[in-house]
């Protein structure tokens, strides 16, 4: 146990989970950032922006993720952070973009028709109105979306992006006996679990909040 | 001030505003009744083009609406009041009554709060300043929706069924509002089924049906001596 676990590794571990953390924000935020632009356009573009919307969101979920990070990482020359934070933004803006619709498309008419009414600009009405009321609904999803992100970026291990199940594979290659492997797994889970459960937590508050 | 003229309204293939002309003066209050269906709230959303009509065209002040232009006049003609009230939930009373202020007139913060207050004041809820719509009753709410529509200072409000929505112990107080806003010189178009409203505040009642305006006179006129058969018993239906 005090074998692996030197002052050493665990920096070398944390640096991963430093990494694995880092992808995981920089996604999201990105994926809210380019989601949103493409929710609008799906549901209240015209019909042009609206199919390339639609055609962006089909085509990423119906392809394997995995796909998306080997050609990334193999055919776009960028530093890894880079490259795991561009595949995942790709295919997680779909997934974000479809968490947004269902957020817009809970906010009842008569919220449109008050700020019509009013003489807000359709822009200025999703910017002032629709959109902050449909952040505060879709937190929850938007979290545990969050988690997905953060349990696949183990998957950037397969393309030698070294966050935090890539160091501890590296780390896992220096072992020597079957007891000291088993320990390393289960510490490597126990982190990833520590660090979902709390998100998990949190969003249950949160829909335990808005259920009232 | 409003001028409906040939207006045809259809949602699909249903003919729902037939050929309606209408004039309201500056400083009226009008009242609209007639059943359920038969395009009292089409009407009244055709004059700030919520719902724009198939033909027919409707001025305020002499300018026509169009589609282009239907933001800007509702900004800076007229407001409304909804059956549903439409508060944004996200936003505190305050908030709500700011909003359009600051963002859509330019309104210095402070003014437009200190104005607020002073509205809030006027429909009795200046102590729910900094509570949420949905922590107060549907007649605090549509005072709060009132008081909003106060507050972007316009020269029409329009009221679309405003106590429809409302428990009967809450109708009252959202009335005696309404009819301290009558004695103003404020343009008044009120959807309702409160006759005994209808008798204290309007100038001029029009009862529509099936698209069309049927009966139009003074509240005394239109409870004492209808002349059409059809408003006759519509109202012998609501009196009762
Ligand atoms: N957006 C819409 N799409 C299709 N039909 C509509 C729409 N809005 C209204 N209608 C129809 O138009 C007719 C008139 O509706 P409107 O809401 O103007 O009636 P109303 O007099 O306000 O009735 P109520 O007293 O029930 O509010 C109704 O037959 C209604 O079903
Ligand atoms: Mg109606």
């Amino acid at each position: 146990m005090s074998e692996i676990f030197t002052f050493d590794n665990v920096r070398f571990l944390a640096q991963g989970l430093g990494m694995t953390i880092m992808i995981a924000l920089i996604t999201i935020v990105l994926s809210i950032f380019f989601g949103s632009i493409l929710a609008i356009a799906k549901n209240y573009g015209n019909k042009f922006f609206s199919k390339l919307a639609s055609a962006y969101i089909e085509l990423f979920r119906c392809t394997p993720n995995l796909l998306w990070i080997l050609a990334i990482r193999f055919m776009v020359p960028i530093p890894p952070l880079a490259s795991g934070v561009l595949s995942f933004t790709l295919f997680t803006t779909a997934v974000v973009a479809e968490i947004i619709r269902g957020g817009l498309n809970s906010i009842p008419k008569g919220q449109f028709e008050g700020a019509a009414s009013q003489g807000f600009t359709f822009v200025q009405t999703l910017w002032y109105i629709v959109l902050p009321q449909c952040f505060m609904k879709i937190v929850p999803s938007l979290l545990s979306q969050m988690i997905t992100i953060i349990k696949d970026t183990s998957f950037l291990w397969a393309v030698a992006i070294e966050e935090f199940t890539g160091k501890s594979m590296i780390l896992m290659g220096q072992l020597r006996t079957g007891g000291q492997v088993l320990c390393l797994f289960a510490v490597i889970a126990g982190v990833y679990f520590l660090l979902n459960f709390t998100l998990s937590c949190v969003v249950r508050k949160r829909q335990e909040k808005s259920a009232i | 001030m409003i001028r409906v003229e040939n207006v045809n309204k259809f949602f699909g293939d249903v003919h729902v505003l037939k050929d309606v002309n209408l004039t309201v003066e500056e400083g009226e209050k009008l009242v609209i009744i007639g059943p359920s269906g038969s395009g009292k709230s089409t009407l009244i959303r055709c004059m700030n083009y919520l719902e724009e009509p198939t033909s027919g065209k409707v001025y305020i002040d002499d300018v026509e609406l169009t589609h282009k232009n239907k933001t800007e006049m509702a900004r800076k003609c007229s407001s409304m009041v909804f059956q549903q009230f439409n508060l944004y939930p996200h936003m505190t009373v305050l908030g709500n009554l700011t909003l359009a202020p600051i963002k859509l007139q330019g309104v210095p913060k402070e003014k437009a709060i200190e104005d607020a207050y002073g509205y809030l004041e006027r429909v009795g809820l200046r102590h729910k300043a900094d509570a949420y719509p949905q922590n107060l009753s549907g007649g605090q709410q549509q005072r709060v929706a009132i008081a909003r529509a106060l507050a972007t200072k316009q020269k029409i409000i329009l009221f679309d069924e405003p106590t429809s929505a409302l428990d009967p112990e809450m109708v009252q107080e959202v009335l005696d509002v309404m009819v301290e806003l009558s004695k103003e010189n404020i343009t008044m178009i009120c959807v309702t089924h409160e006759m005994g409203f209808a008798r204290q505040v309007a100038d001029r009642v029009i009862f529509m049906d099936g698209g069309t305006i049927i009966e139009s006179g003074t509240p005394d006129h239109f409870f004492e001596n209808p002349q059409n058969e059809r408003t006759k018993s519509f109202l012998s239906k609501i009196l009762r």
